[in-house]
C-alpha cells in the first residue's frame, strides 16, 4: 500500500472541496470495506483520502416522511437492514441488505459506499497478468475468452463483461429511487438507475458521478407495493457470496391480477438492471407460475451468453419467477 | 483400563482458544521485527531475463530486497517424498527458472507491512516465456505410469486375481468416469514464518505439522547444522496437510533475517497461498465394476490419472483405499501421474481417499440401482474380513456396524428406492444417499518424555502438533487415566523441537502414534513410582508418592516404534524424515471406516441443493477424546459438503496457475450451508493395531461424504453427476 494523506472532513462542502480538483487519486472514504480491499490489491492507489465518517448529517434513516424514505449516505447497511419499518413495508430493500456481505461488513459499510462497490471480476481483481480494460484501459478483456461463469449476460460489451455486484442498488432501481449528490457546482439528483454506466468502450468509467461529487442521501418514493416485495438472491452458498442471479420484485395486485409490477435483476448484468419488458408481460395478467415464468423469460430475453454462463439465463428466469411468487404471498 | 470408553471431557485448550490466547506466527510482533512481502511471477513458465528492484528498494522503510541474484549460498531442501524436507523440490528464488504462475521472484523486508507490500508491487521482471499446461488434458503435459517409476518400491500397484477376465464374465457391469478438481486447503491461519538469528542460531516460529522437517530442511537449505535451528509451533490455525513439510517461505524469511540482522516475519497472503503451498491435485477416475446378479462384486478396475508437477512425482495412492472398501472378487489398480506446470501438489485432508471413495462409492450406488437392490444391503452383502489386496485379515473392521447403526439413526427404512420418489410439501425434491469411506491405519515412531512433580503437575513432551484436532486433550485424557491425576493437571508440550523429536503429524496417525507412547511412558513412570514406594502405589497420586519419598520430581522417557519396523526408523525420526508404517503390517491390515447418510433437498425452481442433515458413524477403534473426536467428524463432514457442492480451484489455460485465488471466489461452505450432523462412534478398541486400541479419525471423517451427497442428488433428481463439484449449473 502506498503512502497517502488522510484528512477528516468537517462539513459536506468541506469534503467536496477537498476532493474536487485534487486529482484522480483522491478518494472519499466511509466504511472502507471496498476501498481498503482494493488498495491492498494495488487496484486503488489513492494519494489522498478524505474521511467523511464524521459527517453526522449524513447518518440518518428517515422512514416517517409522507412521500419518501430517506437514507443518509452514511447510514450503515446493518442499521437499514434491521429497521423494523423498512423490513415491514419494504422487505425487498431490507432483504437486499441482509443478503449482502456478512454481518461484520454490514456493521461498517455505508449505503453510499455500497452503491459504488466495484466488480468482483477475477480478472479485474487479479491484476497482472490479466488483461482488463477496466483496470488498464486498452489492455483487453481477459474474461471474454476466459472463465466467465460469473460474468454478465446483459449490458456487456466487447470491452467488458464484469458484473455489477451490489444488491441494494437492484432493489432501489425497482423502486425508482434517486440519490442526491453534491459537487462543487452544487447539488443535483440522479436516478439510481442512471448512476451506473454500461461499460461500452470505456469500462473504466463506472458511474455518472462527476469528479468530487459526494452522495448525500438515497430517496425512495413511498409506495404500498413495498409490502408485496422481495429480494431473491441465488448464489453458490447460502450466505456471504455474490449473486449468480437475483431479483428485486414488487407487486400491486388486484386479487390474482397484477395491476403493476416492478422487476429489477442483479448478478446478471453490468449494472443494476430494471426489467421493464418483464413488468409489461405481467401488467393486467393473472399471476401464476406460468405468467411468472414468462416474466422471467422476458427479463432475460436480451441475454447474451458467454462460454460458461449460459445456465444463468435459465437460472435468472427462474429466480424472477420464484421472486414473483414470494412477493405474491405478501400482497 | 483401555477397555473402558473415555469420558466426554472438555477440550483442554478450549478456553485459551476462545479467548485468543494462543499466539500464532502471524501474530508475532517482537521488538525490531521487519515485515516481509513477496513479488510473484506473472508468467506460467519460463525464465526471468531481467529483474529490476531499483524502484522497490527506494521505498521508504525498505531494508532489503532479495532476488535469486542476491539469495547467497542456499539450496533446495529436497522433496519430502524424495528423501528431502520440502513440499516440493523447487525452492523459489534460487534460480531464474519459473515453473508456475505465482512463484515468488523477490522478497522485500521493511519496517512496516505497508512499505513491504508497496515495494513488492514495484519489483519489475522481464521473462522469456515457455509453453505450459496446468490441467490433466492440457496440451504438452506428460503422463507417467507410477509403476514405471521408483515410487513402485514403496507404493506397489494393487492387484488381486484376474480382474479383467472376471469383469468380462460379470453379468452386471458399471463403467464410469469421475472427476475431482484441484482444491486448496485454505486454513484460516495463513502460512507464515518468523525467523530470528541469535549469533549463529536460528529460531523459527511457524505454524507447521512438521517442526522437525522445518528444522532439518532450513538447516539443509542454509548449509548449517540442525543443532543451530529451533522450530517452535505450539498451535496451528488449521493445517489439513498444507503445512506438513518445509514450505517455501521459511528459507526466505531466514535469509532475510540473516541479511538484515533483524527478526523477519513473512505472512503469505491468501492469493499467493494458492501458488505457494501444496494443494489437492486434479484427478480422474475410470472405474469398471462387475457383479453377479445377486450383487456379489466379482471385479473392480480403478484407473487413476492424477496431477503432479513437472519437478516432482507426487505419489498417487488412490487405489490403496478403493480396493479396501469391499470384498471384491478381484481388483486391479492403475495409478498414472500427469506432469503439469504447477507447484507440487500434496496431502490435502483425505488426499487420495476422498476422490477415490467418491468414484468407487458412486459406482457402487449405480450398481445397486442397476440391480434394483437397496444401497445399504448391497454394501453389507459385500463386506469382508479379509483384505483383497494382500489376503491378510483386517485387524478390526466394523464397517457393517457403521452402516447398520447409521441406517437406524437416519431412518433409512423409510426411504423409497425410486429416484424422484420423495418430495417435500413445497415441491422440493428430497434425496437420501449413503456411502462409506475408509482410511489407512498408519503409525509412526514417537519419543515420549514424562515428568511429574510434587505439586501434582504432569508434563508430557512428545512428538505431535496441535492443529485443532485435539491431540492435547487426547494426551491429557490418556495420562490422566493412567496416573490418576486430573486432565487439567496434565500439560502437553508438542510442536517443539526442543522438547522431543517432532515427526510430521498427518495421515491420521497422530493419536495412534502418540497415545500408545504416552501409555508406555505412564507405565514407566508407574514402575519408577512403585520402586520408590515400598507401601505400594494403589490409590495414590504421583505427587503423594513423590512427597512421601522426599522427591520433588520424577522423569521418564520412552521410545516406541510401529510393529515390524527396524530400529533405524528411530534415526529417521530424529532426522526429521517421514517414518510411517502401515496400512499393511506383517500379520494384518488396518483401516478406519465410516458410513455417511445424507439428506439433500433440491428446490423446485432454482434448484439450490441443501443438505439439512447428515448421520455419520465411524469406526476409529477406541475413542480417546470423545468430544474432540466428534468435532473432528463434524469438521470432516463439512469438508465433504464443500468438496461435493462447492470447492474447486479454477484454471484459465491461457494464464496458468489458479484463477479464483481468494475466499470470495474459492467457495467454501459457510454456517448457513450446514444443517444437523449427528455423529456416533462404534468405539470398539483395535488391540491388534496398538496397545491403546486407537485408529486414526481426522481424514476418514471426510471420506465418503461427497459420494453420499452425489448419490442423494441422484435419488432426488435421477441425474448421475460424476464431476465434482455438483452445482446448480447441472440441475437446471
Amino acid at each position: 500500500m502506498q503512502t497517502f494523506s488522510y484528512t477528516r472532513a468537517e462539513t459536506v462542502e468541506d469534503a467536496v472541496r477537498s476532493v474536487a480538483g485534487a486529482g484522480p487519486r483522491t478518494c472519499f472514504i466511509a466504511g472502507g470495506t471496498t476501498l481498503y480491499d482494493l488498495m491492498k490489491l494495488n487496484l486503488e492507489t489513492p494519494n489522498k483520502i478524505v474521511d467523511i465518517t464524521g459527517l453526522r448529517d449524513l447518518n440518518h434513516i428517515d422512514a416517517g416522511g409522507h412521500s419518501e424514505l430517506v437514507f443518509g449516505a452514511l447510514a450503515r447497511m446493518s442499521d437499514v437492514a434491521a429497521h423494523p419499518q423498512i423490513a415491514d413495508e419494504y422487505p425487498a430493500i431490507s432483504e437486499s441488505l441482509w443478503r449482502a456481505a456478512s454481518q461484520q461488513l454490514r456493521n461498517v459499510a455505508t449505503l453510499g459506499g455500497n452503491l459504488l462497490q466495484r466488480t468482483r471480476c477475477v480478472y479485474f481483481r487479479g491484476g497482472e497478468p490479466f488483461a482488463c480494460n477496466k483496470r488498464d484501459p486498452g489492455s483487453g478483456c481477459a474474461a471474454q475468452q476466459g472463465n466467465d461463469r460469473g460474468h454478465a449476460l446483459l449490458g456487456g460489451s466487447s470491452s467488458c463483461v464484469a458484473v455489477y455486484p451490489g444488491d441494494l442498488a437492484v432493489a432501489l432501481v425497482a423502486f425508482d429511487a434517486k440519490i442526491d449528490v453534491l459537487g462543487v457546482t452544487g447539488e443535483r439528483t440522479i436516478a439510481v438507475e442512471a448512476l451506473h454506466r454500461e461499460p461500452g468502450t470505456s469500462p473504466n468509467v463506472e458511474t455518472t458521478l462527476k469528479s468530487g461529487e459526494l452522495i448525500l442521501r438515497v430517496r425512495v418514493p413511498k409506495t404500498t407495493m413495498g409490502r408485496a416485495s422481495t429480494y431473491h438472491k441465488i448464489r453458490d452458498r447460502e450466505s456471504y457470496a455474490f449473486a449468480l442471479a437475483s431479483a428485486a420484485v414488487a407487486l400491486d395486485m388486484d386479487g390474482d391480477t397484477v395491476r403493476d409490477a416492478r422487476i429489477a435483476i442483479g448478478g446478471l448484468a453490468t449494472r443494476p438492471w430494471r426489467a421493464r419488458a418483464a413488468e409489461q408481460v405481467l401488467a393486467g395478467k393473472t399471476l401464476s407460475q406460468r405468467t411468472a415464468r414468462q416474466a422471467g423469460d422476458a427479463a432475460l430475453h436480451e441475454a447474451k451468453p458467454g462460454r460458461n454462463n449460459s445456465f444463468r439465463i435459465e437460472l435468472g428466469a427462474r429466480t424472477v419467477a420464484d421472486a414473483l411468487m414470494i412477493a405474491r404471498q405478501r400482497a | 483400563m483401555t477397555s473402558l470408553p473415555y469420558p466426554y471431557t472438555i477440550r483442554v485448550d478450549a478456553e485459551d482458544k476462545v479467548r485468543g490466547k494462543p499466539i500464532y506466527a502471524a501474530d508475532d510482533n517482537r521488538p525490531g521485527l521487519l515485515h516481509a512481502a513477496l513479488a510473484v511471477s506473472t508468467i506460467a513458465k519460463g525464465r526471468i531475463t531481467d529483474i529490476d528492484t531499483q524502484a522497490a528498494s527506494a521505498v521508504h522503510g525498505v531494508r532489503l530486497v532479495l532476488t535469486h541474484k542476491t539469495m547467497g549460498a542456499a539450496k533446495s531442501a529436497g522433496f519430502i517424498m524424495g528423501g528431502g524436507y520440502g513440499f516440493q523440490s523447487l525452492q523459489p528464488m534460487l534460480s531464474p527458472a519459473i515453473a508456475y504462475r505465482g512463484q515468488p521472484i523477490a522478497l522485500v523486508a521493511a519496517e512496516t507491512l505497508e512499505q513491504a507490500v508497496e515495494s513488492a508491487h514495484l519489483v519489475r521482471a522481464r521473462y522469456a516465456e515457455e509453453p505450459f499446461g496446468v490441467s490433466l488434458d492440457a496440451p504438452g503435459v506428460e503422463v507417467v505410469h507410477q509403476a514405471d517409476t521408483p515410487l513402485k518400491n514403496f507404493i506397489p500397484e494393487i492387484a488381486s486375481g484376474d480382474a479383467d477376465q472376471a469383469l468380462s464374465k460379470a453379468p452386471v457391469k458399471i463403467d464410469a468416469v469421475f472427476k475431482a478438481p484441484p482444491q486448496h486447503q485454505n486454513p484460516m491461519e495463513l502460512i507464515a514464518s518468523v525467523a530470528e538469528w541469535r549469533g549463529n542460531k536460528l529460531t523459527v516460529h511457524e505454524g507447521t505439522q512438521n517442526a522437525e522437517a522445518v528444522r532439518h530442511g532450513v538447516a539443509t537449505a542454509l548449509g548449517i547444522a540442525p543443532e543451530q535451528v529451533e522450530v517452535i509451533s505450539p498451535y496451528l490455525g488449521g493445517g489439513f496437510g498444507q503445512k506438513n513439510s518445509l514450505q517455501m517461505q521459511t528459507l526466505l524469511a531466514a535469509v532475510a533475517a540473516r541479511e538484515t540482522g533483524r527478526p523477519v516475519k513473512l505472512v503469505v497472503p491468501r492469493a499467493t497461498l494458492f501458488h505457494a503451498a501444496s494443494f489437492r491435485p486434479e484427478s480422474r477416475h475410470h472405474i469398471r465394476l462387475g457383479a453377479e446378479r445377486t450383487g456379489k462384486m466379482l471385479a473392480a478396475i480403478h484407473e487413476v490419472d492424477a496431477q503432479t508437477s513437472r519437478h516432482d512425482l507426487f505419489p498417487g495412492e488412490y487405489t490403496a483405499t478403493s480396493s479396501r472398501l469391499y470384498g471384491f472378487g478381484s481388483f486391479r489398480g492403475v495409478e498414472r501421474l500427469v506432469r503439469t506446470d504447477v507447484q507440487t501438489p500434496g496431502y490435502m485432508r483425505a488426499p487420495f481417499e476422498h476422490p477415490a471413495c467418491f468414484a468407487m462409492e458412486c459406482c457402487v450406488d449405480e450398481l445397486a440401482y442397476s440391480l434394483g437392490q437397496d444401497p445399504v444391503a448391497l454394501r453389507l452383502a459385500n463386506d469382508t474380513d479379509t483384505d483383497v489386496a494382500t489376503g491378510l485379515p483386517f485387524s478390526s473392521r466394523y464397517l457393517a456396524e457403521c452402516l447398520k447403526r447409521g441406517a437406524e439413526l437416519f431412518g433409512w427404512t423409510r426411504r423409497s428406492m425410486a429416484p424422484r420418489s420423495m418430495r417435500a410439501k413445497d415441491g422440493s425434491a428430497i434425496g437420501w444417499g449413503v456411502a462409506v469411506g475408509a482410511y489407512p491405519g498408519l503409525t509412526t515412531p514417537a519419543v515420549a518424555h514424562l515428568k511429574a512433580d510434587e505439586d501434582g503437575c504432569v508434563v508430557i513432551s512428545i512428538g505431535g502438533h496441535e492443529m485443532g484436532q485435539g491431540i492435547r486433550t487426547s494426551l491429557a485424557n490418556t495420562v490422566s487415566r493412567k496416573l490418576g491425576v486430573l486432565p487439567e493437571k496434565v500439560r502437553a508440550v508438542i510442536g517443539d523441537t526442543r522438547a522431543a523429536p517432532q515427526h510430521l503429524t498427518a495421515g491420521s496417525w497422530g493419536t495412534a502414534s502418540a497415545i500408545p507412547a504416552a501409555e508406555d511412558a505412564a507405565d514407566a513412570m508407574l514402575m519408577a513410582l512403585a520402586e520408590m514406594s515400598p507401601a505400594g502405589i494403589a490409590d495414590r497420586t504421583p505427587a503423594e508418592i513423590l512427597k512421601a519419598a522426599g522427591r520433588r520430581t520424577l522423569e521418564v522417557e520412552v521410545q516406541r516404534k510401529p510393529p515390524g519396523q527396524p530400529d533405524e526408523i528411530l534415526g529417521r525420526l530424529r532426522a526429521g524424515l517421514p517414518s510411517v508404517a502401515g496400512p499393511v503390517y506383517r500379520s494384518h491390515v488396518t483401516f478406519s471406516y465410516i458410513a455417511h447418510f445424507v439428506e439433500v433437498v433440491i428446490e423446485p425452481g432454482t434448484r439450490r441443493i441443501r443438505v439439512p442433515r447428515v448421520v455419520s458413524v465411524a469406526d476409529c477403534g477406541r475413542v480417546i477424546s470423545p468430544r474432540t473426536a466428534a468435532s473432528q467428524v463434524r469438521g470432516g463432514v463439512v469438508w465433504g459438503i464443500g468438496a461435493a457442492l462447492r470447492e474447486s480451484s479454477e484454471v484459465d489455460p491461457r494464464y496458468g496457475g489458479f484463477l479464483n485465488a481468494d475466499l470470495a471466489d474459492y467457495v467454501l461452505p459457510v454456517n448457513a450451508d450446514i444443517g444437523s450432523i449427528d455423529v456416533e462412534f462404534i468405539d470398539k478398541p483395535d488391540p491388534v493395531f496398538n496397545r491403546s486400541g486407537v485408529k486414526g479419525l481426522g481424514e476418514v471423517a471426510m471420506t465418503g461424504v461427497a459420494p453420499a451427497i452425489a448419490n442423494a442428488v441422484f435419488h432426488a433428481t435421477g441425474r448421475r453427476l460424476r464431476d465434482l463439484p455438483v452445482r446448480i449449473d447441472h440441475l437446471l
